[in-house]
């Protein structure tokens, strides 16, 4: 009896001495951090000062209202580029991930190639496909389109990719019995079972692009990131604060809506 | 009408699942295949309409050989071929008869199968399908609020929507509560019986095989180690199906 609670309280000390280790761990990893940065920890003691400022700045007053129309019309273009740019490569997804799926890949070669080629354009980051982009196109639109556009691509194949994988070849081969073809599993068994899940992809990287379409703005110079940046950098803080307080409006309107769309359709 | 001879499988290259497996289902007939898990009866039932390559042997069905069919030969032959599975495999998000009425995209061309361009008398026949197993109520509900036994019954009705001259029933009736179980085995044999259809059946459960088989094929280590008459099925016999090893020393060779 006694041997077991000694058994116990071993195991129990063991788990306790991880945790410690952890934390400390943690801890020097931080410390050795901020030396290598040369970074200076007791300035985060003055963090209220810096806030008080901004809060003092950016607070919207009398004088921004009247960039509210402004404002507004550039937020729906954003949108609408994000809204643009997440439909388009959905359905080129779509038919990437139909081909790239293990399970129904006409060639294995064809799925590694789709793979490579998804998994280069996820990783590169917004930011870098929207200033290389901005070599060839300008500053305009178009430019912030097919960096959504790429980035999409890139993640939503290998996210249909994924969900198509799992649907498994059961169902499939249950079609191909009855001498159904290719196209007809495809329309007639595939999609009427993962139409839920290609749904809820697709809602969450429209939610995903609106914030991402800001940055992108900022940097092709439309929409409301270029005016954010526009307002920063003419001192008009208050008016820049008020895009803040739109872009967060309207994305947690988007993710709203998506959630309402998801559960209707489940 | 369905002849499998010589059929032999291997799904590494070296250690065989089938060695010469060799049988004939007659029409009108249930003939029910039994085995311990893993001796091979679902690569059987798949070679037969070739869901699964097989390696070596023949597979006559009305004296064509599966095996040599090309890509849209085989579509052909499939048509005639139903299917029913452990898992059911419906489309679940859609309704009793759209999954019925998969069963004759075989026959249909491929735009009309994408879009669901069914005829009337597609339609009507599907419909006519779901009344024969007892499921004419539930033709617009959707799979996945179906009982098990009513998806298996689903399940046949899309077999039968293809005419087939044999249903292929993998484990039907595995995932299925007693009551169920007697309502699809019920349904198979009246098949056999009424409509002058094959019933081919893999099954685990022996005294389901000896209530409602007329031929019993007896599966060890991918052998044949019984083939008769249900009458012939015999206690000694079933001990001999499922002992371990109850085969010819040749398959052991490939053991050691």
């Amino acid at each position: 009896m006694n041997s077991n609670v000694e058994e116990m309280n071993d195991f129990f000390t063991k788990k306790r001495f991880k945790l410690t280790l952890l934390i400390v761990i943690l801890g020097a990893a931080y410390i050795g951090a901020s030396m290598g940065l040369g970074f200076q920890s007791h300035s985060l003691l003055n963090i209220q000062d810096g806030i008080a400022w901004l809060i003092q700045n950016f607070i919207p007053n009398e004088a921004s209202k009247g960039y509210w129309h402004e404002i507004v019309q550039q937020l729906l273009r954003t949108f609408l580029v994000a809204v643009a740019a997440t439909s388009c490569a959905a359905v080129i997804s779509l038919f990437l991930a139909v081909i790239g799926a293990k399970t129904l890949t006409p060639a294995i070669t064809i799925s590694w190639v789709i793979r490579g080629f998804s998994s280069l354009l996820r990783n590169i980051p917004i930011v870098a496909w929207a200033m290389i982009l901005l070599f060839s196109f300008k500053q305009n639109d178009l430019t912030g389109f097919l960096a959504l556009f790429f980035m999409t691509l890139g993640f939503l194949t290998r996210a249909f990719m994924e969900t198509i994988e799992d649907f498994g070849t059961e169902k499939i081969q249950a079609l191909q019995a009855t001498g159904a073809t290719y196209l007809q599993v495809i329309f007639q068994g595939l999609l009427p079972e993962i139409a839920v899940a290609l749904m809820s992809w697709i809602l969450y990287m429209i939610e995903n692009n609106v914030r991402d379409a800001t940055l992108v703005g900022l940097l092709t110079g439309t929409g409301v990131g270029f005016i954010f940046n526009l307002y920063f950098k003419s001192l008009r803080y208050g008016a820049a604060g008020l895009v803040v307080l739109s872009v967060i409006i309207l994305v947690v309107t988007v993710e709203l809506i998506s959630n309402l769309i998801g559960r209707l359709l489940s | 009408m369905l002849t499998v001879n010589h059929l032999a499988k291997s799904y590494d290259g070296e250690k065989k699942s089938l060695t010469d497996v060799s049988f004939s289902v007659h029409p009108g007939e249930v003939t029910v295949i039994i085995g311990p898990s893993g001796a091979g009866k679902t690569t059987i039932l798949r070679s037969i309409n070739q869901l699964i390559r097989d390696d070596d042997g023949e597979i006559l069905f009305d004296d064509t050989d599966m095996r040599q069919l090309n890509r849209s030969q085989l579509r052909r032959a499939r048509c005639r071929i139903g299917m029913i599975f452990q898992n059911y495999n419906l489309i679940e998000p859609l309704t009793a008869i759209e999954n019925v009425l998969h069963g004759c995209l075989g026959t249909k061309s491929n735009l009309a199968g994408i879009f669901s361009l069914y005829s009337n008398r597609e339609k009507e026949t599907a419909l006519k399908l779901l009344e024969k197993v007892g499921l004419k109520d539930f033709a617009y509900q959707q799979c996945r609020n179906l009982s098990g036994g009513q998806k298996q019954r689903v399940g046949i009705a899309r077999a039968l929507m293809q005419h087939p001259k044999i249903i292929l029933c993998d484990e039907p009736i595995a995932s299925l509560d007693p009551k169920s179980t007697i309502t699809v085995m019920d349904i198979l044999r009246d098949l056999a019986i009424n409509d002058g259809i094959s019933v081919l059946i893999n099954l685990h459960q022996v005294d389901i095989a000896r209530e409602y088989a007329d031929h019993v094929i007896g599966i060890n280590n991918g052998q044949v180690v019984f083939d008769d008459r249900t009458q012939a099925l015999s206690d000694a016999a079933i001990t001999g199906i499922y002992q371990k090893g109850a085969v010819p020393e040749r398959s052991l060779v490939h053991e050691f």
